[in-house]
């Protein structure tokens, strides 16, 4: 790869990474404690009850 | 690979790794859909359109985290070159396993309400405000579309029509597709799942495709602190120069830099492939040719040029070997300049 897209490349993931990691932990401690969650389709619900 | 468009050829060792591909689809599929129905407990009812629907949308995660590992991992060991060689049929079999899984959620979930499916995906759920009720679908289709894009435009056509730089820019999509991604099963999946191993799993993938990225980012862009005498940089010493293969060298300007052993001889070329910008170094001399990792593009060692008849040439570099080290002037020649090869002498 070219200098540039290297650079592009390298300052892409250090903003992705850290978005990606508070993504992932966000949903962790923001998740409920029971299944239950009314922005999944019930069926799915159901299956996990 | 000329002025001309030509696209990169199938060969058979990329007619067996599709093979292999194909045959590894199938049998994770085949597992998981077996494993699911034997091990469901008493009580859960899930349809065998559910059960695939999931093994497809775990199988598009796993083989997108494992294609973003190969770019670096590549880096690291040549034992993922033939990954590497091969990326693109892997990206479009993700792309249409991908939209397997979403067709089935669609169908499944979208299918029977009186309004538009694709419409419903967006406003059946508009809780956009929330984080533990956002609806993660959206995420997934747009994800969805992103791989769209990059699978729609992989032939190497789009990559002559629009240039290696514009391509490559198009194709770093991927990495925000895969952000999405991520997105899409941490508000989706992982809200209801809650057995730690599914989180491990999400975060040890994703951790790894962060951290690889920005540790071999991160070497590519420093320079090495090699400068020897008179301005010419050190490569490595003869001992260490395997045969075929190259050390790359990257200048405090300019592009990187790779410096190549067939037999005992040592030459250097500039490190970026005329078709994508791949990364010769990364590549071994074939036939005579150093040849590039990524599409199996090829240049003569001697000037640079692709062998007849084809047109691209490379720029070429004075190396030098003294006391058993390799040594190359960071000043570019014009591409295509012939440049005599250092001899080492008595191969080591």
């Amino acid at each position: 790869m070219k200098r540039k897209h290297r650079k592009a490349h390298f300052l892409l993931w250090l903003i992705l990474g850290p978005a990606i990691a508070a993504i992932l932990l966000l949903a962790v401690t923001e998740r409920p404690a029971s299944p239950v969650n009314d922005n999944l389709p019930n069926t799915l619900i159901e299956g996990v009850r | 690979m000329s002025h001309d468009y030509k696209a990169v050829q199938w060969t058979p060792f990329k007619k067996r790794f599709d093979l292999w591909m194909v045959g590894g689809i199938a049998l994770y599929l085949i597992v998981f859909i077996t494993i699911s129905t034997v091990a469901q407990p008493s009580g859960e009812s899930f349809a065998p359109i559910q059960t695939l629907l999931r093994a497809t949308g775990t199988l598009a995660l796993l083989l997108l985290t494992f294609i973003l590992c190969i770019g670096p991992m590549a880096r690291l060991t040549d034992r993922f070159n033939p990954f590497l060689y091969n990326r693109r049929h892997l990206g479009v079999a993700t792309f249409l396993i991908a939209l397997t899984h979403a067709g089935l959620v669609i169908l499944w979930y979208h299918g029977f309400s009186e309004t538009n499916p694709l419409v419903s995906v967006f406003i059946s759920n508009p809780r956009y405000d929330s984080l533990a009720g956002f609806p993660f679908e959206s995420l997934g289709f747009a994800a969805l579309l992103i791989m769209f894009l990059m699978a729609a435009t992989s032939h190497d056509f789009w990559n002559a029509n629009l240039g290696p730089g514009v391509w490559k820019a198009l194709h770093m999509g991927v990495y925000l597709a895969y952000a999405l991604l991520i997105a899409h099963v941490a508000l989706g999946a992982i809200q209801f799942e809650k057995h730690p191993i599914y989180l491990a799993l999400l975060s040890a993938g994703s951790l790894t495709v962060i951290g690889l990225h920005i540790y071999t980012g991160a070497i590519g862009l420093l320079p090495k602190r090699n400068a020897a005498m008179d301005g010419w940089l050190i490569v490595a010493p003869v001992a260490e120069m395997a045969d075929t293969r190259a050390k790359i060298v990257r200048p405090y300007t300019g592009e990187a830099i790779a410096v190549f052993r067939n037999g005992n001889e040592i030459s250097a070329v500039s490190n970026v492939c005329r078709h994508q910008g791949g990364p010769l170094g990364e590549g071994k001399i074939h036939d005579g040719c150093i040849t590039c990792p990524w599409h199996g593009f090829q240049y003569r060692m001697a000037d640079g040029r692709s062998p007849e008849p084809f047109t691209e040439k490379i720029a070429t570099y004075a190396t030098k070997v003294l006391a058993g080290v390799v040594y190359v002037n960071p000043a570019a020649n014009p591409p295509g300049t012939p440049q005599a090869p250092s001899l080492i002498g008595d191969i080591p």
